[in-house]
This record gives structure tokens, sequence and C-alpha cells, in this order.
């Protein structure tokens, strides 16, 4: 690695205007966990880091509000979602998903703004936090704009944010009644990075799902939307068959890649696996409560 | 130049100030270096890199009391931290209960690993006073040990937990 400034300004204003310029060397740094790997290998090659470190103070909480909204500042670890009473609550996937990403180390210093801005296509929270239909609070020089966490990927490690834009925090609505489910197939070691992550929200009425949201990360250039297999199961009433169905059709709809984590025909087959267990699982604890 | 405060002016090199195992240092700093790299300036060899990538745990070290990995910590951000480091757990020539449980038990052969699983233990022991198996496999998954020492080091967690002197005799209550 060499040498680069590292600045460590006081509030998101004075972040974003460092942050304000064409020049692709200069980037934000909060838990420093994926950028510093990306530093030691030489794909990046700083001239000035931004760390949003001492922004933690005021983007780190995690509120409610009376809408039942869960805000989850970008600034706060992921061992404190992980830890976090009011998360497991109102969105349990979530501290559920934490005990199988990386290890407590990581955890302990990487931020949910990281998390997401990070674009890694392997990574979880960006199919749970789309599942469960978040959005993302951007804040940057001409102001703030909430993208929903689903649209939030351009292309592998691309997302839309724009020139001087910061992730401020992420906003979770309430789950009205939906169960969701994360299902993450590792191929190597049980904490290991997955293979394919397929999450999954379900809400029920009158005997058919109605709510139907389904996506999947990992085996794809970038997270991915599964609209034909959400239209498939929308309307109808979730009988093992329909969620085969779904499961193929997904299978058919996704274009996987092939990497170090298994061939391109291994994870279409583990798509239409998981797609049908995750579809299952949600269905399951729905009729448990 | 004495900065205890990063501002936005440029700077390559800083002279940072923190508190090393109760001990307040300062050093100069390049941007570029990581806090085991920082740690080996200051002749102490515990927290090692290993891999590099925050898998391993070799490099843990305790960050305002919370485990790291050095290898992925920029050094000039722990200015006005609280930094503790395996050599800091007790007096020069004795052994805290988390080291002597790891004799005890032999839970290491080469020894590589094992500052990382000691620091990692204490964080533990915080944590979970009294940890299931479970609870300790998922906690130490993130540290490796090539001589797959592995059924003895959970076994010296166990003993730790065992003979933990009293809850507030942890990392860093002996500097
Ligand atoms: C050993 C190891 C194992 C891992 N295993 C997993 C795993 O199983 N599953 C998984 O999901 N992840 C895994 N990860 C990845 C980990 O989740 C990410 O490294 C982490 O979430 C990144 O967060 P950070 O705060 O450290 O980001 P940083 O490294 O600080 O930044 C990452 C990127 O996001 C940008 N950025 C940071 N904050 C913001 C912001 N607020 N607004 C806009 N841009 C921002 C940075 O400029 C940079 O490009 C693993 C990482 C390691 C080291
Ligand atoms: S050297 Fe830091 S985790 Fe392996
Ligand atoms: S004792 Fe040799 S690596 Fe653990």
């Amino acid at each position: 690695m060499r040498g680069f400034e590292l600045v460590r300004p006081a509030t998101l204003e004075e972040a974003i205007r460092l942050l304000d310029t064409d020049d692709p060397t200069v980037r934000p740094l909060s838990g420093g966990t994926a950028i510093m790997q990306m530093m030691k290998t030489g794909i990046f090659k700083p001239s000035r880091l931004v760390s949003l470190s001492s922004l933690a103070g005021d983007h780190s909480a995690i509120t409610l509000d009376d809408k039942g909204f869960l805000s989850i500042g970008a600034m706060t670890t992921l061992a404190a979602v992980e830890h976090s009473q009011v998360v497991l609550q109102h969105a349990p996937l979530l501290p559920k998903v934490m005990k199988r990403l990386a290890n407590v180390r990581v955890r302990n210093a990487a931020t949910v703004g990281g998390a997401l801005a990070h674009g890694d296509p392997h990574m979880d929270l960006p199919p749970v936090l789309a599942a469960l239909d978040a959005e993302v609070i951007a804040q940057g020089p001409g102001g703030q704009r909430r993208i929903p966490v689903a649209d939030l990927y351009a292309g592998y490690f691309e997302t839309v944010l724009q020139r001087g834009e910061i992730i401020a925090s992420v906003s979770v609505p309430p789950r009205n009644g939906c169960n969701s489910v994360y299902r993450k197939t590792t191929t190597r070691t049980a904490d290991d990075w997955p293979a394919l992550g397929v999450a999954t929200s379900l809400g029920r009425g009158e005997g058919v799902l109605q709510h139907v949201r389904l996506f999947a990360s990992a085996a794809t250039e970038r997270m991915t939307r599964l609209g034909s297999a959400e239209a498939h199961l929308r309307g109808n009433r979730p009988e093992a068959k329909l969620l085969e169905e779904a499961g193929r059709i997904a299978a058919q709809e996704v274009e996987v890649i092939d990497d170090a984590h298994g061939s391109a025909a291994y994870k279409v087959a583990l798509v239409a696996v998981q797609v049908r267990r995750a579809l299952h699982e949600a269905l399951q604890q729905g009729s448990e409560q | 130049m004495v900065c205890n405060d990063m501002n936005d002016k440029a700077a390559v090199v800083r002279r940072i100030r923190f508190r090393l195992n109760g001990r307040q240092r300062e050093a100069q700093v390049a941007s570029h270096e990581n806090l085991v790299d920082l740690l080996v300036r200051l002749d102490l060899f515990g927290a090692r890199e290993s891999c590099g990538q925050g898998l391993c745990g070799c490099c843990t070290v305790l960050v305002d009391d919370i485990a790291v990995s050095g290898c992925l910590t920029l050094a000039q951000l722990v200015d006005g931290c609280e930094v503790h480091t395996v050599e800091g757990l007790a007096e020069k020539g004795k052994l805290d209960f988390v080291q002597q449980a790891f004799i005890d038990e032999g839970a290491f052969q080469c020894g590589f690993c094992t500052p990382g699983f000691v620091m990692m233990t204490h964080e533990l022991l915080k944590r979970i006073p009294e940890p299931s198996e479970p609870e300790i496999r998922e906690y130490l998954s993130g540290n490796l040990c090539r001589c797959a020492a592995y059924p003895e080091i959970i076994r010296a967690v166990q003993t730790a937990a065992r003979n933990r002197p009293d809850p507030a005799g942890v990392a860093g209550e002996h500097a």
C-alpha cells in the first residue's frame, strides 16, 4: 500500500464536501474492512480517504418512529445491529443473518453503510434489506434522497450513488405481518462468503400470497430481483406445487456466474432448491404465529 | 507537530497520541500503516499479521475495548484511542487466567495463533461469562489455528471461564 491522505471530517456536510470530486481515488472509509482489502491487493489506490469515523456519534443510532419504521444510522456497526433489542423485535431477520456474516471482529468494525455501499454481490445485507423493502437515505451535495435497496446496485461493485453522495442511514418499514427468510449457501465453511443468497418476504391474506419479495445474490453479478417468480406466486394459494414452480422459474430467469464458489450449472440448480426452501420456511414461520 | 484531531489538511505522515496497554504513547504514523505495523515498530510482537484479510484472528487487538483485526485497521485512526494487546494482560513474567488456561489445557503447538485466541477469549467471556460449546465455536470461528488445537482451545476457554477471577478482571485491568 502506498501513502495517501487520510482525513477525518467532523460533520456529514464536511465529508460530502471532501467527497464532491470527480477523482475516483477519493472515497469514504467507514469500518475499513472492505476497503483495506482492496488497497492491500492494489485494486484500489486512494489519493485521499475520507474517514467517517468521527460521524459515528451522530450517525450510529437505531431508532423506531411512531409509524413503526426502523432507522439504522449508516455508521452503526454490524455487531450493534446484531445485539440490538429494537432490531430483534422489529426486524428479527437482521440479527439472525449477522450470526453467519464474516466473524466477530469484522462485525465489530464493519458498518451498515459500508455493507450497503461496497456493492460486492456476495454480501448478505443487500438482498435481506431489499426483501424487507428497506430504503437507503443518501445525502449528497444536492440534498437528500431515498433509494430503495432493491434499486441500489448498477452492476458488479457498482451502486447508483452519485458524486459526493454518502449513505446516511437505512430505513426499514414495519413488517405488517410478513415473514422473511434468508438462505445462505456456502460451499467451503459455514461462515464463508455465500455461493448463493436467497432472501424472501411473504405476506398472506384471504388464503393467497399478497405480498411477495424474492431476491438472489452472490451467484449473480449484482443482487437480482426474481420478478417472474414473484409474479407467479402473487395472488395464488401457496401450495407445494406453486412453490416448486417458483423455484424453477427463478432458476430460469436468473443470470448466474461461475466463480470459486461453484460452477454456473451448480448454482442454477441451487437457485431452484433454495428459492423453494426459502418460500416454505417463510410460510412455516407464518403458520407458527 | 502534535495533532490529536485530524482535520482536512493534507498529511501523509502524522503524529498520533493513544494509550497502549495503559501507557500514553506518541508515534509518527504514515497513512498506509496498519495497526500491526505500528505495534511491531513499538516492539510488540504478540499481534501478528498472517492472512492480512480479517480471516484468521492472529492480529486481534482491542481498540476501545472492542476486538478488531489489527491488519484491517489503519494505524492513524487509533489516535485518541485505548489499545490493548496480549502483552498488556499481565505484568512482566506473569500470566493472566486466560493465558494460564491455554497452558493448562495444552491449547497450542506452535503458538502463532495463541495471542489472537487469548484476546478473543477475553472478549467472549466479557460478553458471555459462561459460554456453551456452540457459543465458543461460533465466537471463535474467525480465529484459525493451523496446528488444529481446536479441541484443546475449547477446553481452555471453558477452564478460563471457571477460573475467571471476577467480572472486572478483564483485559486491560492489569495495566
Ligand atoms: C474476513 C471477512 C469475511 C467477510 N464475510 C462476509 C460475509 O460472509 N458476508 C457479507 O455480507 N460480508 C462479508 N464480509 C464483508 C463485510 O461485510 C464488509 O467488509 C463490510 O460490511 C464493509 O463495511 P465497512 O464499514 O468496513 O466498509 P468500508 O471498507 O469502510 O467501505 C466499503 C466501501 O463502501 C464505501 N462506503 C463506506 N461507507 C459509506 C457510506 N456511509 N456511504 C457511501 N459509501 C460508503 C467505501 O468508500 C468503500 O467503497 C467479510 C469481510 C471480511 C474482512
Ligand atoms: S492477519 Fe489479521 S485477521 Fe489474519
Ligand atoms: S498453535 Fe500453531 S497455529 Fe495454532
